[in-house]
């Protein structure tokens, strides 16, 4: 090849060790991320279909304007705009949590609606039937029916999520992107090293799947 | 001595600008087995469904034995654990065992231990004659098999009143039987009962009254045999006619 290109299997073995100092930071943003992810969007999904409107209401707008608006913009005004307003300088590593939790929250929140609403009204009768109360009956019958129907999306909010956090190269945050990025900017090898990173990134998405495939075969879904 | 269950005066209702209900007034004696029948459309279903306010009334008054549901201090909660109803789509919950359908309202309704919620759930498997099946999902059971688990579930609340939705009109003709036997010994028992169906036999052998319902009114009421053979209403005769 003339343009001198050599690709050397070596470079990528070499980068090996430091990405996976930031996959591990990838992982933790990400399963931090979608805790706090989950926890919003079941609060908010419930909301959005409680029989008071401002809850309604309310719901409504956190989907609407998270699912509006770009992620990195949402990361950037967390890491740049907010510490102005708060007056307090927000840890980009913090920062990053906070951006992935709140957008992932946003599409869990329509996840846990559509699910909860697939399930057939005769299920919430049965259960104000026997006498339980509405909270009872949602917990008790509506919730576990409807968790097993939000796997599969869920799923693919996980996927969406884990690959999201490359954006947190934005705030500094060195997770798998940004490591990957400091190694090229030290030995000039960006075929290698991004191609190792793409590979990583692939195995944890792949990872993913396959357990929730497993998940997925053992709830008979 | 006769005790009233359900009394059910001038009730009702709308939804939206559709008048389901038009003044029912009806009462129910304990131990009384009572079937509705009428054509699609009646009101039945609706009117049993706001005996435990799972229809919210537009008007009037229902009490259940003594308890009136309209009234927002009563608590519909323990209303509901003393008028069981079973559903025509069964609607068990599929995400628990048939034993496990059977002893939630006892675990988280009436707090019970679940040693003892279990043993009251096989007593009740086993008196809809499904003691085998009580770690079976109700995805493995056959339709007559979930009709009997959902009212084994109703019984386990031990009410006084068994409210039946069409109970047997989701199932499979050779189905029927099992699902009508278990309610003919309910009757038997002396469990008051409202049963909305066209299972005449059922109401012939079993029922008290029957009462014949069209637009939203209860247009004639007898016993089963002189509805049956001596309708008085045009449009009771028609609806038999078309049933029997």
């Amino acid at each position: 090849m003339g343009s001198g290109f050599d690709f050397k299997v070596s470079v990528m073995w070499e980068s090996v060790p430091i990405l996976l100092t930031g996959m591990k930071l990838t992982i933790i943003i990400t399963v931090l991320g979608l805790v706090s992810g989950f926890i919003l969007g079941t609060v908010f999904g419930l909301m959005k279909i409680s029989r008071n409107l401002f809850f309604r209401k309310l719901g409504g707008f956190y989907v609407e304007s998270i699912r509006g608006t770009p992620l990195m913009v949402q990361v950037m005004f967390i890491y740049f705009g907010l510490p102005l307003a708060i007056g307090m300088r927000v840890p980009p590593m913090l920062a990053g949590v906070t951006a992935i939790g709140v957008n992932s929250g946003a599409y869990i929140a329509e996840i846990v609606r559509g699910a909860f609403q697939s399930i057939e009204r005769g299920q919430t009768e049965a259960g104000r039937s026997i006498g339980l109360t509405h909270l009872q009956t949602l917990y008790y019958v509506i919730w576990p029916q409807a968790l097993k129907r939000m796997i599969p999306p869920l799923g693919n909010q996980f996927i969406i999520s884990l690959k999201d956090t490359s954006l947190l190269v934005v705030v500094g945050v060195g997770e798998l992107t940004r490591t990957g990025q400091e190694i090229i900017a030290a030995n000039f090898r960006a075929f290698e090293v991004w191609l190792t990173v793409a590979v990583m990134y692939f195995v944890m998405t792949m990872s993913i799947a396959k357990v929730l495939n497993v998940i997925e075969r053992k709830l008979e879904i | 001595m006769t005790t009233t269950m359900i009394e059910i005066d001038n009730l009702y209702k709308r939804f939206g600008d559709l008048e389901v209900l038009k003044g029912i007034d009806l009462s129910v004696s304990q131990g009384e087995v009572t079937v509705i029948m009428g054509p699609s459309g009646s009101g039945k279903s609706t009117l049993l469904r706001c005996i435990n306010r799972l229809e919210e009334i537009t008007s009037g008054t229902v009490t259940v034995d003594g308890y009136d549901v309209t009234d927002p201090e009563t608590n519909i909660n323990f209303v509901r654990t003393e008028a069981g109803m079973v559903f025509q789509q069964f609607n068990l919950f599929p995400h628990m065992t048939a034993l496990g359908n059977v002893t939630l309202g006892p675990l988280k309704v009436r707090k019970m231990e679940r040693g003892e919620a279990e043993k009251l759930g096989l007593d009740l498997l086993k008196k809809v004659g499904l003691s085998d099946k009580a770690n079976v999902y109700p995805d493995h059971l056959s339709g007559g098999q979930k009709q009997r688990v959902a009212i084994a579930r109703s019984l386990a609340l031990k009410p006084k009143v068994m409210l039946f939705d069409e109970p047997t009109s989701a199932l499979d003709p050779e189905l029927v039987g099992e699902v009508l036997e278990v309610m003919k010994q309910l009757g038997r028992e002396g469990m008051t009962m409202v049963v909305v169906t066209h299972e005449m036999n059922f109401a012939r052998e079993v029922a008290d009254r029957v009462i014949f319902m069209d637009e939203g009114i209860i247009i004639e009421e007898d016993a089963p045999e002189a509805i049956f053979s001596n309708p008085r209403h045009e449009r009771t005769k028609s609806f038999l006619g078309k049933v029997i």
